[in-house]
């Protein structure tokens, strides 16, 4: 299997663009991505289009403005994890053998006000009123307060640091810092949930142009590998969206546990090895579940670790460094390839106040509906 | 009168009196996981050999959260839209089941309470019959 490496990224900012079609925010992504690995579209030999709200072929509709070159452009679904099964594939393609330059591009522009929920829910959820995201979220943030002692405070901090980083990043769609007062303060969503603690869906996209390293190396003179890029599906009695019941008495390994030990195994890494982690934190709860599936800290001890301070910038793991999709918004297809746009920024060292000095090693991840999961490791 | 439901395979037949309707499930004779509902095979093992099981009415209160806005398109429940509770009841069968909760204060809902079925008239549906939900309630 060859090594695979990215030759370039691009982004276009995550917010709301009422005057820019998803067909021209998409292109700005790609262009710049181009761009940043010194190719033109005619160099690409394969393309993934990760998204989850936008129509048919719409990487056909908007890649073939750039010309018809006749190469494969396919469309990726997996929620909230498309981006990084686009990735995967694109890695995929790389790595077999077939192809030498491969363009993944994420992006969305998601209806504004409700979604439709029957692209997530069945039709008794819906008449039920059991069609909200959030619940689920809230209802696993509850039981975890329970069991493990995690406060709302703890929940709060999450986002505080969150929105604290986005005042750092230009493509944020929210840059502003919030107190731990004004996050429990702010609107309740679904108890113990608060409107400050979870991310928007919005618009955006991003890009990366993968390689060989070989041909990493004649782009770019600061090749990132991609070390590992894996995307599951959650086994049996994971609760998430839109589950129905749960098994009270079988217990397996949660999505992001079963992708953080097949990434590290093929990456030959592990979580002490981490500069920097994007996690997926459509609501803060998430996020803190996360870093003990990850392995940053012990099952029960998340609050712990937020209190330490050490994935705030400037602590031994900085999480989510970007501001998170809290700050960011949401665009389904974009959001990993968002996150791998920042973390090989991070790794390059092209930063300046949230940049983590000297980070070699990244971890991206996502985890969503239906529980999907992805995970991507980078090295510089 | 005639009734409908939510969901067919939630529910017990026939649908008349109310009070004998009760949640169904079905069980896994390969490895006795018990689910809410029909499936085509066991979500656990794959077994295909599964069996109805009628579920208890009494079930312990896992966790829960308080939905306080109106639900996207779609929704049947009363208009103007007021909050309603809802959590996962863990049945003595080993299966924690999604379920509106009711006829309880939001700041009185606890983990680990004791709750039971409630099967409950809905809405109607097109043709006026009415449409049977379940929720629970803390038990008497």
């Amino acid at each position: 299997m060859r090594n695979v490496a990215i030759a370039g990224i691009g982004i276009h900012k995550f917010g709301r663009f009422d005057n820019e079609t998803y067909i021209d925010i998409g292109l700005t992504a790609v262009k710049s991505a181009l761009r940043d690995a010194g190719m033109v579209w005619k160099d690409i030999q394969m393309a993934f289009c990760s998204r989850m709200y936008l129509p048919a072929t719409s990487g056909i509709r908007i890649l073939s403005q750039l010309g018809r070159t006749g190469i494969s452009i396919v469309d990726v679904e997996a929620a909230c994890a498309s981006g990084g099964a686009a990735l995967r594939l694109a890695s995929l393609a790389i790595s077999s053998g077939e192809c030498d330059k491969v363009l993944v591009l994420g992006v969305e522009k998601m209806p504004r006000g409700f979604m439709d929920p029957s692209q997530l829910y069945e039709d008794w959820q819906i008449k039920l009123g059991l069609s909200q995201n959030p619940m689920y979220w809230a209802m696993s943030a509850r039981r975890h307060m329970h069991d493990y002692g995690t406060t709302l405070e703890q929940l709060a901090k999450v986002a505080v640091k969150n929105h604290k980083n986005s005042v750092f990043n230009p493509n944020a769609m929210y840059q502003k810092e919030y107190s731990i007062d004004e996050v429990i303060n702010s609107k309740i969503v679904n108890d113990p949930i608060r409107l400050f603690m979870i991310c928007a869906p919005n618009e955006g996209a991003a890009a990366v142009v993968l390689t060989t390293n070989k041909v990493a190396k004649r782009c770019t003179s600061k090749p990132i590998m991609v070390k590992a890029s894996v995307h599951k599906v959650a086994l049996y009695n994971d609760w998430r969206v839109p589950a129905r019941s749960m098994s009270a008495r079988v217990i397996n390994p949660h999505v992001t546990e079963l992708m953080a030990k097949e990434a590290y195994k093929i990456a030959s890494l592990g979580p002490e090895d981490l500069d920097v982690a994007e996690v997926q934190d459509t609501d803060a709860f998430m996020e803190l579940e996360t870093y003990a599936h990850l392995g940053l800290c012990r099952k029960g001890e998340e609050g712990k670790l937020i209190d330490s301070g050490s994935v705030d910038l400037g602590g031994k793991i900085p999480v989510n460094t970007s501001g998170g999709l809290i700050s960011k918004g949401e665009p389904i297809g974009a959001s990993h390839l968002g996150q791998i746009y920042h973390l090989v920024q991070q790794l390059r060292g092209e930063l300046s106040q949230a940049q983590v000095p000297q980070a070699q090693v990244a971890l991206a991840h996502v985890t969503g509906a239906g529980g999907n999961g992805a995970i991507t490791i980078l090295q510089k | 009168m005639e009734c409908t439901t939510i969901k067919d395979d939630f529910f017990s037949k026939p649908l008349h009196p109310i009070e004998g309707v009760t949640l169904m499930g079905c069980r896994c004779r390969n490895c006795n996981e018990v689910f809410f509902g029909k499936y085509v095979a066991c979500q656990n093992c794959g077994s295909e050999d599964l069996v109805d099981t009628p579920l208890s009415r009494q079930g312990i209160l896992y966790s829960y959260t308080v939905n306080r806005n109106q639900p996207p398109i779609g929704y049947k429940g009363k208009l103007p839209f007021e909050p309603f509770a809802v959590g996962l009841l863990e049945l003595p069968e080993g299966v924690r089941i999604l379920a509106p909760l009711t006829d309880v204060n939001f700041e009185d809902i606890e983990i680990g309470m004791n709750m039971e079925l409630k099967i409950t008239k809905f809405y109607g549906d097109d043709a006026g019959k009415p449409v049977l939900a379940y929720a629970f309630a803390p038990s008497k």
